[in-house]
């Protein structure tokens, strides 16, 4: 449905969309002005070490891992918010400097601009992404993008008018407007209520096979990873969290919810993730 | 319905309680119950009608209509809190931004902050030799700490998810300022401006005893002509005045609530 823009087109067939190269993210302490009590502290917190980790192109990847074991800083990292202090982000073979229009990410909290209606909220985006374009075509690539949601109706109201879905629809249309080659998602809805996360989890996919993007979502949900994902990334418990395992999700689609829970094969991964996160939450709860 | 009959009761309780103080305070004041001469409500409420009736008039710098004497202590608080407030949001935009700048303009933040403006009066007279810019200057210095505060303080407990949506679309500095950074401090800012105008009206009154016009020296005169019931006819306009400021921000507080 959305021509890919050029910056895709140098792409070498060889690379991977997403490779990434023994990524580890070190947080140090910051030492703050007249703090004496950091003087004792040596190092830093290690949340991730050793990522590696392909991702071939329009591929839907979900993250799961048990709480804590720096999921959303893999994320962060990906998307340029944070720098890695080892290894490296590589996509379309070349490493990447921060973060850029080429990732749309998508926040749990949708993190809407309260002062700003929905539609102007996609229209900040698309602004800041595309200064040159007109008002009128940033206008209209807007409404197309939040109809592409439902959401026409709702251009003129402000987020504290909208549910939680509904804001999440519209970060959703946000975070596409800009035609990004890959989609970002942190716990998207996680903070959602069952039914309304059913309903985005579907428009989710339907929105994924029409706009052709890789998606990298990280949830703590294991029937939402088997739902949506090509493949799914097994995190062990932090601190020093890496890769446990990668696990193909060869069902096939498009998914019903109903009828993929009755499939053997969907039983089997999910019995293999319920054992890995459990095995994983127990190490990170009997620490502590 | 219901709703209506409790403000119109709200209304009428707040005449009655008028009435009622207005004739205690003109018996205490005819009885002589507080001191010989204290003038009473009726008498005060007389000279009242007399200075609003004509409030404009103006006989030279000693005989002032209490209207042109109110214009004048407003223009020097709008000129002295504007300025302050153009000063005061980019500075704390930049104290709330920068670690360097807010360690390095803090100290002196916190040791002015707590001086009473009209401390700087003398200053003003010195380095200005004009009572006129020496009480925009006292206004400017007065108005200047509430806002830069608040708006520091605004800035350092933004919400990061703002920030971070900002960064990820890769926004510049200057657009993330402008269009992110500002609009989500405005209440943290109107609550700053409010506190500076409350205080910069309180502070006019002081100043202008000492710099001559304007309301405050229009009290100070009074005192001189032992005429109490034109300074309460003062205290009134005051009061009413910086109601109607305070007033005004509220509403535009209001207007950029953004909580849900």
């Amino acid at each position: 449905m959305i021509k890919k823009s050029s910056k895709t087109s140098n792409s070498n067939k060889n690379y991977s969309h997403l490779e990434l190269v023994n990524l580890g993210k070190i947080f140090f302490k910051e030492k703050k002005f007249l703090d004496f009590r950091a003087k004792g502290i040596k190092g830093g917190f290690e949340a991730i070490k050793d990522i590696n980790l392909k991702i071939e192109k329009n591929k839907f990847v979900s993250i799961i891992g048990p709480s804590g074991c720096g999921k959303s800083t893999l994320l962060n990292l990906i998307a340029g918010l944070q720098t890695p202090t080892a290894g490296k982000i590589l996509i379309d073979g070349y490493s990447i400097k921060g973060p850029g229009p080429d990732r749309g990410v998508i926040f749990q909290n949708y993190a809407l601009m309260p002062w700003l209606t929905t539609i102007q909220n996609i229209e900040f985006a698309l602004n800041t992404v595309f200064p040159a374009k007109t008002k009128p075509d940033i206008k209209e690539r807007a409404r197309k993008y939040l109809s592409m949601v439902g959401l026409e109706k709702a251009s003129n109201k402000f987020p504290k008018e909208l549910s939680g879905g509904m804001k999440q629809r519209v970060a959703i249309a946000r975070a596409l407007s800009i035609n990004p080659n890959m989609l970002l998602m942190d716990e998207p809805f996680g903070a959602l209520d069952a039914l309304t996360r059913s309903y985005l989890q579907d428009e989710l996919l339907s929105i994924w096979r029409k706009n052709k993007v890789t998606v990298v979502l990280i949830t703590h949900s294991i029937e939402e990873a088997l739902l949506l994902s090509d493949k799914i990334v097994l995190m062990s418990s932090g601190p020093s969290a890496t890769i446990s395992e990668e696990i193909s999700v060869d069902l096939e689609r498009p998914r019903d919810r109903q009828k993929i829970e009755q499939d053997p094969n969907y039983l089997k991964i999910k019995l293999r993730l319920e054992k890995h996160l459990l095995r994983e939450t127990r190490a990170v709860e009997e620490v502590s | 319905m219901n709703k209506a009959i409790s403000t119109r009761l709200t209304f009428a309780v707040a005449i009655l309680s008028l009435l009622i103080f207005i004739i205690i305070w003109q018996v205490i004041a005819q009885q002589g119950l507080l001191v010989k001469n204290f003038p009473g409500s009726f008498k005060t409420i007389g000279s009242l009608i007399w200075w609003v009736s004509d409030p404009f008039f103006d006989n030279g710098p000693n005989d002032l209509g209490i209207g042109t004497n109110l214009l004048i202590s407003l223009r020097r608080v709008l000129i002295g809190y504007s300025l302050a407030v153009l000063v005061a949001i980019p500075l704390g935009v930049l104290m709330g931004m920068s670690k360097l700048a807010q360690s390095s303009l803090n100290p002196y933040v916190q040791l002015l902050k707590p001086v009473s403006p009209l401390a700087w009066l003398p200053v003003g007279l010195f380095v200005f030799r004009n009572s006129e810019i020496t009480g925009i200057f006292v206004i400017f210095i007065t108005s200047i700490w509430p806002t830069l505060i608040n708006t520091a303080f605004g800035v350092a407990s933004i919400n990061p998810d703002y920030l971070r949506v900002s960064k990820s679309l890769g926004a510049s500095k200057s657009i993330t300022i402008r269009r992110v950074i500002l609009p989500a401090i405005m209440p943290n800012i109107l609550a700053g401006m409010r506190i500076s105008m409350g205080t910069a009206w309180l502070v006019i009154v002081a100043a202008e005893m000492l710099l001559g016009t304007g309301i405050g020296y229009f009290i100070w005169n009074e005192w001189n002509n032992l005429s109490l019931e034109n300074i309460f006819v003062a205290i009134i306009i005051i009061g009413f005045t910086g109601f109607i400021l305070d007033q005004f921000f509220g509403f535009l507080q209001d207007k950029f609530d953004y909580s849900i």
